[in-house]
């Protein structure tokens, strides 16, 4: 073997090193650069409206959930079955007479599902276990918001002692706790809703 | 670098049933099929390397390709196997990134055993595909048994028991062994073994652990001084212990290597753990104290330091023990330039040790700086998928976990390629896959191992893409 052809060859296993490196890193650039924003196709989707009707399914669904376990249980079920994209009326009565003095606090006990009440997903749940759940527009969070709203890492809901509290990772638009802005872990009360960017959800029974 | 949207656009992904509206999202296998592209890539490079050593050393080439060559493949093949059975989600790009520096290892000590004449079970090159087989079978058990790294936290106290055994082990009287100075190995027969490599696993797993549990206290109180709360008098015990110990290794084991690494492991975890820099403060002080302490009371730590800031002295130049090797894989890294003499047609054997503790500056040498850069740049995206990983982690032990086992290999990495280049005093550690060596391959293929099911389990939760 000559020795330009020698001198090619290992010219060649260095560019083979850098390739590999190269492929490596294009692979893995949604990583590096984060996920692509994804427009939403009805701007009316946005934060504004969605607040309305959640505030309102939240209020009924804990004074349901106040008044009685099987009403409480239907009023949560009842989000889910419409199916996404349709507007979301709140298809039950709030019990008359129950005072809102807040709540009880979502624990491991007492809440089993996140269903997400506005926004492009509306109406889908995801069951809670008692290990957190990131949220976030990164592949690897647990919950991926992908609108222009939400942040890589944005916010995680994990569990302090049975309960669930929310925590912001230092988003750039916030996560809201029922209107107030989060800005140290707080508990999670049940059927209070949470907005990131266009989409709120709430956790349930 | 997976997109979502696209499985679950794909026909074989049932349609959610529209009562329950869970979308479960599942790529499937598609991180493995990124995983199988690199793996093969990689064993063709590595394959390659063997070649060129061969032309380029010896003119032609023969079948030790195929025994060096094939039997790292085969095995990366059989991790890449059982991964697509136990660890679906696991990130794709670990395996091949070590698969590639184990076998450029490879191919630069078999170059040196050319050099040396070496053949048949006589060679380097051999006793490291087989140690290789035996790291990778073990990572692969590894990946194979421990299902969920949750269960690593149960024993805790069991991995500092461990590791302490580990470390003892070269002390005792008849398996012990000496060897350059540092009394490190043990000698069982024709075996002989690094314990101490081992060992920094499972402290990685006893820190995370005992840091887990204890982290409040060791972070919420102090007195602030200067701007930076430092923690009270009586929480300072774990690491005046851990210091203590490191001393301890420098003293009696004359490693200076393995109790830099140890310490800095515990430093970088407890700052992690807290996230008060009074810590890494605290840390590095102690270390730089006990360091020149051991540097005006210890001849062998003295004789490294002289070595580091005078190599170029004649006198210790030509001194027994003294800065001959560091100074001549200097000569050879500039020897190699910028593009390298070409795999197989530098003198790197002239270098003592040119195969496990120099084989930084025998691949300078031959690959150049390009070719330097290269590896360094694997190291890092190897580290960088380790600390991502941790990152992206749901639970506080594997998090902590994740970080020590990818910063053990960083702060090996730059503990033995800053010695090699003069960046700080040369201690004795091993190039992590790189440098000829039984005990370290197999301790950094199971931190591969560990990496690997600590990012299934992250990517393995039930997922909602809004």
């Amino acid at each position: 073997m000559s020795e330009l052809t020698l001198l090619i060859l290992q010219l060649a296993f260095l560019a083979l090193l850098w390739v590999f490196i190269f492929i490596v890193v294009y692979t893995m650039r949604s990583d590096l650069f984060g996920q692509r924003v994804r427009k939403l196709k009805d701007a009316a989707a946005g934060p504004a409206p969605a607040s309305g009707p959640a505030m309102a399914g939240a209020a009924a669904a804990g004074a349901a959930a106040g008044a009685a376990r099987p009403a409480g249980a239907a009023a949560a079920g009842a989000p889910t079955t419409p199916p996404p994209g349709t507007p979301k009326v709140p298809t039950f009565i709030p019990a008359p007479g129950t005072e809102l003095s807040g709540p009880p606090r979502a624990s491991t006990a007492n809440a089993g599902r996140l269903v997400i009440t506005s926004g492009p997903k509306s109406g889908t749940d995801i069951p809670l276990g008692t290990e957190p759940l990131t949220i976030g527009r990164s592949t690897d969070s647990s919950v991926v918001i992908r609108d222009d709203y939400t942040s890589t890492h944005h916010a995680r809901l994990m569990v302090w002692g049975e309960e669930w509290v929310i925590q912001d990772l230092d988003s750039t638009n916030g996560t809201f706790l029922d209107g107030q802005r989060v800005t140290a872990p707080v508990h999670v009360p049940l059927n209070t809703p949470i907005r990131i960017g266009a989409t709120t959800f709430e956790l349930r029974r | 670098m997976t997109n979502p949207t696209a499985s679950v656009a794909t026909p074989d992904q049932p349609a959610p049933t529209p009562g329950r509206g869970i979308r479960r999202i599942r790529v499937p296998q598609k991180l493995r099929n990124v995983e199988l592209f690199l793996v093969i890539f990689v064993c063709a490079v590595n394959a390659l390397a063997v070649v060129l050593v061969q032309f380029g050393a010896l003119g032609y080439a023969d079948g030790t390709v195929v025994t060096l060559g094939a039997g790292l493949s085969i095995l990366v093949f059989g991790m890449h196997i059982a991964l697509r059975f136990v660890a679906t989600n696991a990130d794709p790009f670990i395996l091949p990134i070590a698969a590639l520096l184990n076998g450029i290892g490879i191919a630069m000590i078999y170059r040196i055993d050319i050099a040396e004449n070496l053949t048949g079970w006589e060679s380097t090159a051999v006793r490291q595909v087989v140690w290789s087989g035996i790291a990778i079978a073990l990572a692969i058990v590894v990946v194979v048994v421990i299902r969920n790294h949750r269960v690593l936290q149960r024993y805790t106290y069991l991995a500092m028991l461990i590791a302490a055994i580990l470390l003892l082990l070269p002390m005792l009287p008849v398996i012990g062994q000496e060897i350059y100075g540092a009394r490190v190995w043990i000698h069982v027969g024709a075996f002989s073994f690094q314990p101490g490599e081992v060992a920094k696993i499972a402290l990685a797993v006893f820190f995370a652990g005992y840091l887990v549990s204890r982290r409040d206290s060791l972070s919420m109180v102090g007195t602030k001084v200067l701007g930076m709360r430092f923690p009270r008098a009586r929480d300072l015990g774990p690491i005046l212990l851990l210091w203590a110990m490191s001393m301890a290794i420098i003293i009696f084991q004359r490693d200076l290597g393995t109790a830099l690494l140890y310490f800095g492991l515990f430093v970088v975890m407890i700052y992690v753990a807290t996230g008060r820099a009074s810590w890494v403060v605290l840390g590095v002080g102690l270390f730089l104290a006990g360091a020149v302490i051991a540097g005006q009371v210890l001849v062998y730590v003295n004789d490294r330091f002289t070595n580091w800031l005078d190599a170029f002295n004649p006198e210790i130049y030509d001194a027994t023990g003294g800065s001959y090797q560091l100074v001549q894989g200097l000569f050879g890294l500039a020897n190699g330039g910028l593009i390298g003499t070409g795999l197989g047609e530098g003198r790197p054997d002239i270098t003592p040790l040119a195969q496990s503790d120099y084989i930084i500056a025998s691949l300078g040498e031959e690959l150049g700086l390009a070719g330097l850069f290269a590896i360094l740049a694997l190291y890092l995206l190897f580290i960088s998928r380790g600390l991502r990983i941790s990152f992206a982690g749901q639970d506080d032990f594997g998090r902590l976990l994740g970080v020590g086992l990818s910063f053990t290999v960083a702060l090996q990495c730059f503990i033995v390629i800053g010695g090699v280049t003069r960046v700080i005093p040369l201690t004795g550690l091993t190039t992590p896959f790189l440098a000829a060596g039984g005990s370290s391959l197999v301790a950094n293929w199971i931190i591969v191992a560990l990496l690997l099911r600590l990012s299934d389990t992250v990517r393995n939760q039930p997922r909602l893409v809004i």
